[in-house]
């Protein structure tokens, strides 16, 4: 698995900042990675060997409980393949996320990967709070 | 105000500006089948819509424009999609906007700017 591409560019006023990588995953998927992080929220879009949109989901933690607020925003509720990795992103991480995947559904392998990659990398960039 | 590597699928521009005295990001990215436009001043993505053309090629393009987070009750802010959506079917891209915007107030003016300001670098994506 090897990375390809890493870019960090940043808006001049530094409150914002956009990277985006891609991985090759088992087989031969190409998982593209794209993380914009504003100062209270992170959006991600993970794509599979395109560039389509996907479907987009909302998560965030929801004080003083440990549970995670989920919603499906694009796409419907019938595929709830990013529903599950948002989820567990903002549990991992305690941040709000918004999730834009469009990561092929029966598929908990793929998922998992694409998933650990993403959190690997923000911790790697520091954006990861501590567990709520 | 760089755009990411052209190896990447996806293309990102973004510019930073001030309106009224509030400091204002923008981020646009271009992907397959939409284009993401995020306008914050608030260090998130407040409210989020979805716009897309409907229509067929030999009739005039419809559009229908919805809020699927945040703030319903905004009519300028559907107004503000409406805007964008006409700009990326005129410019001849059949791509769903989706828009989110994170905006301190929603005054004409603001919205205005921010419309001319994204209009000006989807250029440079679509």
């Amino acid at each position: 698995m090897e990375e390809t591409n890493t870019e960090n560019i940043g808006c001049q006023s530094d409150g914002v900042q956009l990277t985006c990588f891609s991985e090759q995953s088992d087989g031969d998927v190409l998982l593209h990675f794209q993380i914009i992080r504003l100062q209270k929220q992170i959006y991600v879009w993970i794509g599979c060997n395109s560039a389509s949109f996907g479907h987009l989901y909302a998560a965030l933690p929801t004080r003083p409980s440990n549970a995670v607020g989920v919603t499906s925003l694009i796409g419907g509720s019938s595929d709830n393949t990013g529903f599950g990795i948002a989820r567990r992103l903002v549990l991992k991480t305690g941040l709000n996320v918004v999730l834009a995947c469009n990561l092929p559904k029966n598929n908990p392998m793929l998922e998992a990967s694409a998933e650990k990659k993403l959190l690997q990398k923000l911790i790697s960039l520091g954006y990861t709070k501590p567990q709520i | 105000m760089r755009s990411s590597d052209p190896a990447f699928p996806v293309r990102n521009t973004s510019l930073c500006l001030d309106i009224n005295g509030h400091k204002t990001d923008i981020i646009i990215s271009s992907y397959e089948d939409h284009i993401l436009v995020i306008a914050t001043q608030i260090g998130s993505m407040g409210t989020i819509l979805q716009a897309r053309k409907e229509g067929g090629v030999t009739s005039d393009p419809t559009y229908s424009i919805s809020v699927v987070f945040g703030k319903r009750d905004e009519p300028m802010l559907i107004a503000c999609a409406r805007q964008l959506i006409e700009h990326i079917s005129n410019s001849g891209s059949s791509k769903t906007l989706v828009l989110s915007l994170g905006l301190r107030d929603h005054s004409l003016g603001i919205l205005k700017s921010i419309v001319s300001a994204v209009t000006e670098k989807l250029a440079e994506v679509i």
